[in-house]
């Protein structure tokens, strides 16, 4: 394959991870259920963990970790350890964020006695 | 020397999840721990600062990989004084909150307790870090325990509140960590001093994009104007010393955040007039949203926004005088603040609304609560011998020496509209005759102690300004030289 249609592939993928954002951010704004609105949230920090595990690639490059088989190898390149490393941190906040957020649609639904957010305003929103 | 930075972040987690265990020892260890645990954190800040103001400040490796590599903390004057402060007002709010969270059942206060050290441990660690991806997860620490404490009563609307303050958290954690990687991406650096040595290469539309999105996510934390919606109804819907802790610990943290990314990192000029324009837009909304309030405590928040407006103003002069004043609001806004919102909440304990009619005549049953309540209001409006007059002083001097006459004039036209809200509620807790549904609640002697302590301090830094200028004034500088903090932290060799 030539370089060009490497390039492509390289903005394909970002192309799509900040697609995934803005899908999740259109769920989290859009939708009147809650229930999608926290799919929405959780869906747009998917896509950008996504982004930023394609920041840190390089074309051909493997698995950050110092072994005999990289050292006596023939391939030389590694991927950029550090974004894989933030990844794993954004992912567990984001399960963290999510647990809240669904214990307080919990709470919610118990309150109020549906998920329909236009039904639940007893704040000015 | 007593200790390092990073107890002030190792202490306070080990103790929040140390918490339930202890509860199961003896239940009265969860009310103790938190207090025994800021206690030793307030005599380790000031010591540290006592340090820090002579010797220059302490820059801590953590885990032996030196900077840029590894995470470290910087306790400098301008860091350390804002630590003071916030596990000061953490202080506060435990002794506030230890006997009335004993009506609330063990349980109730187990988790109070733990998620209060959350949020102690997540603002300071905002403001120790020099690493920008550990301000994140320091953020969203904050961010989780604040989203939590928010939803605390399960009488009320707190849980809509709640759910308000999450969504719109999330979206700004989600455009943080895209700014930082925006960043990353240039640089291949998270190292807050190393990307300030190196900002000069990024090309200008990855820096503004990057500064638009850091802005955007942090003045949702910091309360800026068109992104401060949940900040009302969660000040609101949360229990009083939660409200007293969101104004004077997190958004302090964030609205330092942005200060570090304006004055340290980034090296664009014109996002000074930005902090201007915004600081005032939020200013003038707020003053004239508080006019029209009901609710005692959405009032109070309106209020606080606006107070964190003109400390963007302050900071947006650039100068050595508008950082300063800045700062001085910074700790009389904290310190203000938290007494009306703990007195305030008293005034409102029992009654159906919280509304502001329901304080009529409030003076004759609860006469220390609602003296410091007034105290507290004619404090922050900036009347003379009280601490807010001095902090208002400086920023329209600040403003003066700015040459910024039309900025002058809107603050003290916009002080006046402050002046006729808080004034309305004063008069009606002195002047107006009692409702007689309402029952004055009598506060506990823990809560007076703590009210008390905020309304000498308020006394004594308007009679005597000398005991903290002098602090403030290295604080300022520590902060304006940004050469200094990229050598300091650099330097450090392990």
């Amino acid at each position: 394959m030539d370089s060009s249609l490497f390039q492509l592939l390289d903005y394909g993928v970002y192309g799509t991870a900040i697609l995934v954002m803005l899908i999740g951010l259109y769920g989290a704004l859009v939708k009147k259920s809650l229930l999608k609105v926290v799919i929405g949230l959780s869906v747009m920090e998917s896509g950008l963990n996504l982004l930023i595990v394609a920041l840190g690639y390089l074309k051909g490059g493997t698995a950050p970790i110092f072994s005999d088989g990289f050292l006596n190898g023939t391939n030389k390149v590694m991927v950029d350890p550090v974004p894989q490393a933030l990844v794993l941190t954004a992912i567990v906040i984001g399960f963290g964020v999510t647990a809240v957020a669904l214990s307080l649609v919990i709470r919610l639904y118990r309150h109020h006695g549906t998920l329909n957010i236009d039904e639940i305003k007893n704040l000015k929103w | 020397m007593v200790g390092t930075p990073v107890l002030f972040v190792a202490i306070p987690l080990l103790a929040a999840f140390l918490i339930p265990l202890l509860g199961m020892i003896w239940k009265e260890l969860v009310r103790i721990v938190p207090g025994l645990v800021l206690i030793y954190l307030m005599v380790l800040s000031v010591n540290l600062l006592n340090h820090v103001l002579v010797n220059g400040p302490i820059v801590e490796v953590i885990a032996g990989w030196a900077p840029p590599f590894g995470i470290n903390l910087v306790f400098s004057a301008f860091s350390g004084f804002l630590v003071t402060l916030m596990v000061f007002l953490g202080l506060i709010v435990w002794i506030y909150s230890y006997r009335f969270k004993r009506n609330v059942g063990f349980e109730p206060a187990k988790k109070y307790f733990l998620l209060l050290m959350m949020l102690v441990t997540g603002a300071v660690g905002i403001v120790l870090t020099g690493d920008i991806f550990n301000m994140f997860v320091f953020i969203e620490i904050t961010g989780i325990s604040g989203y939590a404490l928010t939803a605390f009563y399960t009488g009320r609307d707190s849980a809509e509140a709640s759910f308000k303050y999450l969504m719109l958290g999330s979206i700004a954690s989600t455009l943080l960590l895209l700014a930082i990687m925006i960043l990353y991406s240039q640089l291949g650096t998270l190292n807050m001093a190393e990307i300030a040595t190196k900002i000069h290469t990024v090309k200008p539309a990855y820096k503004v994009i990057s500064l638009i999105l850091f802005i955007t996510a942090l003045g949702i934390e910091a309360e800026i104007f068109p992104l401060n919606g949940w900040a009302p109804d969660a000040y609101a819907e949360a229990p009083g010393p939660v409200g007293a802790a969101f104004a004077g610990i997190v958004v302090k943290a964030s609205v330092y955040a942005i200060i570090r990314y304006i004055y340290t990192i980034f090296d664009i000029s014109g996002a000074y007039d930005f902090l201007i324009i915004i600081g005032m837009v939020t200013l003038i909304i707020a003053e004239f949203a508080a006019i029209r309030q009901e609710k005692l405590k959405r009032m109070l928040a309106y209020s606080s926004i606006g107070q964190m407006g003109l400390v963007l103003v302050a900071f947006g002069f650039g100068t050595k005088e508008g950082v300063f004043a800045a700062l001085f609001l910074m700790l009389n806004h904290a310190i203000i603040k938290s007494l009306l919102f703990l007195s305030g909440s008293y005034l409102v304990y029992n009654s159906k609304d919280k509304t502001i009619a329901e304080v009529n005549g409030m003076h004759k049953f609860l006469p220390i609560t609602s003296f410091l309540f007034a105290l507290g209001a004619f404090a922050i409006v900036g009347l003379p011998p009280f601490a807010g007059f001095w902090s208002k002083l400086s920023v329209l001097t600040a403003a003066a020496d700015s040459h910024m006459l039309f900025v002058m004039s809107l603050i003290l036209m916009v002080s006046v509209v402050e002046l006729v809200y808080y004034l309305r509620v004063v008069n009606r807790i002195y002047f107006f005759k009692k409702e007689e549904s309402v029952e004055a609640k009598k506060p506990t002697f823990n809560a007076l102690i703590a009210m008390l302590v905020l309304g000498a301090l308020i006394l004594v830094i308007g009679f005597y300004p000398d005991v903290i200028t002098g602090v403030i004034h290295k604080a300022s500088a520590d902060l304006m030289d940004k050469t200094k903090y990229i050598n300091d932290v650099l330097s450090i060799k392990q």
